[in-house]
């Protein structure tokens, strides 16, 4: 394949389009100078971007449904809740913290936003072996369930918790075709995900 | 140094490139997360799906391993990298028609005041001032201005293939300045 050229400054600044992103890919894994054209080009591109201001509202606002962190809270409290209530210390606590972010994000898990009511903002994260599910909502109806389709066959999860955002994160739900967030009959939010 | 315009405060991730496991998902979270939020807000203008993309993008990035160590720096990249998924999400919700399709901005002078990083904007504005009238316009219109390449082309009645060299050339002599600034 021929070099980059001014297609690695276009492709720094995301101004690429996706099909010829792939071709660009394949071609920096083999080309040390186009590498080296698009680091300079990107780190000239993060320059421009310390320009911009903050997202407004950013600063105070933890984005509580879109951290791997917040999974890794879930999965760490899931882990101990069986354990001595012995307090630990804050390193212990750390290094555990830091084991179970480490299963999520080494155990491949995907994550989908659902399509939901107006109002209802409701995401899933999921490992691709099926081997745990954690949907967070906001504003779903109080005692909204979790529900997983496959084909015919329904499985409910159970209720969301009534936390704000309302969450619920459940072992060995297998991998489901669907994931719907019910609320009596009616599907408030609804996601498919890619294993 | 391959790295000229990574900020001290960020050495904490880019001291260890290699870790791009657990710990480090987090870690670049928390360091990365405002510079990321701001990338994608100045694409797609809205707050909820500017969270979703800095979430994908950096998903993505852990999840496909698509990150090498001799990239060089890692924020870069993932700028990069959240640059092209808020493209993405934009054309997607274009397609969709679910959201207005945002106007252009007027091209806006970066603002060291409400810039996320004064201090590197205030080194920006002298690098884009010394450009060549032809590239720092390009780069204002399609950078600060959000205007599309084909729209620059239209609107500067210029063919599309100028308007993608020069600004391929304005990047590259950014870069060209502001290292060689950083070295002196």
């Amino acid at each position: 394949m021929n070099h980059l050229d001014d297609d690695a400054e276009l492709y720094a600044l995301g101004l690429t389009d996706r099909e010829r992103d792939a071709e660009i890919e394949a071609h920096l894994a083999e080309c040390d100078a186009c590498r080296a054209r698009v680091v300079a080009a990107e780190s000239a591109a993060a320059a421009l971007a310390a320009t911009l201001p903050p997202m407004p509202g950013a600063a105070p606002r933890r984005a509580w449904w879109t951290t791997a962190a917040t999974a890794a809270a879930l999965v760490f409290a899931a882990t101990t809740a069986f354990e001595s209530t012995t307090a630990h210390t804050a390193s212990e606590r750390l290094t555990r913290t830091d084991t179970a972010l480490g299963a999520i994000a080494s155990s491949h898990f995907g994550h989908t936003t659902l399509t939901s009511d107006p109002g209802v903002v409701a995401k899933a994260l999921y490992s691709r072996d099926g081997s745990w599910v954690y949907v967070v909502a906001n504003n779903a109806p109080p005692g909204a369930h979790v529900v997983l389709r496959s084909g015919a066959s329904s499985r409910d999860l159970g209720a969301l918790d009534a936390g704000a955002p309302a969450t619920l994160f459940v072992r060995a739900p297998g991998r489901a075709a669907e994931i719907d967030v019910v609320a009596g009959d009616r599907v408030v939010a609804h996601g498919v995900p890619a294993y | 140094m391959a790295r000229p315009h990574a900020s001290a405060e960020l050495t904490l991730v880019e001291a260890r490139p290699m870790a791009l496991d657990e710990p480090a998902f987090d870690l670049a979270y928390r360091a990365y997360a405002p510079r990321l939020r701001a990338v994608a807000y100045d694409v797609v203008r809205d707050r909820d799906a500017a969270e979703d993309v800095v979430h994908g993008a950096l998903v993505r990035v852990w999840s496909g391993g698509s990150y090498r160590p001799e990239r060089g720096a890692l924020l870069p990249f993932l700028i990069a990298c959240v640059r092209r998924e808020a493209f993405d999400t934009l054309r997607a919700a274009k397609r969709r028609h679910l959201r207005e399709v945002r106007a252009a901005d007027d091209p806006v002078v970066p603002d060291e005041t409400a810039a996320i990083d004064p201090v590197e904007t205030r080194r920006v504005r002298r690098a884009l001032d010394a450009l060549p009238e032809s590239q720092r316009d390009v780069i204002m219109r399609a950078y600060y201005g959000h205007r599309t390449l084909v729209e620059v082309a239209q609107d500067t009645n210029t063919p599309l293939g100028t308007v993608k060299s020069r600004l391929a050339g304005a990047l590259r002599r950014l870069h060209t300045t502001l290292s060689g600034e950083f070295s002196s």
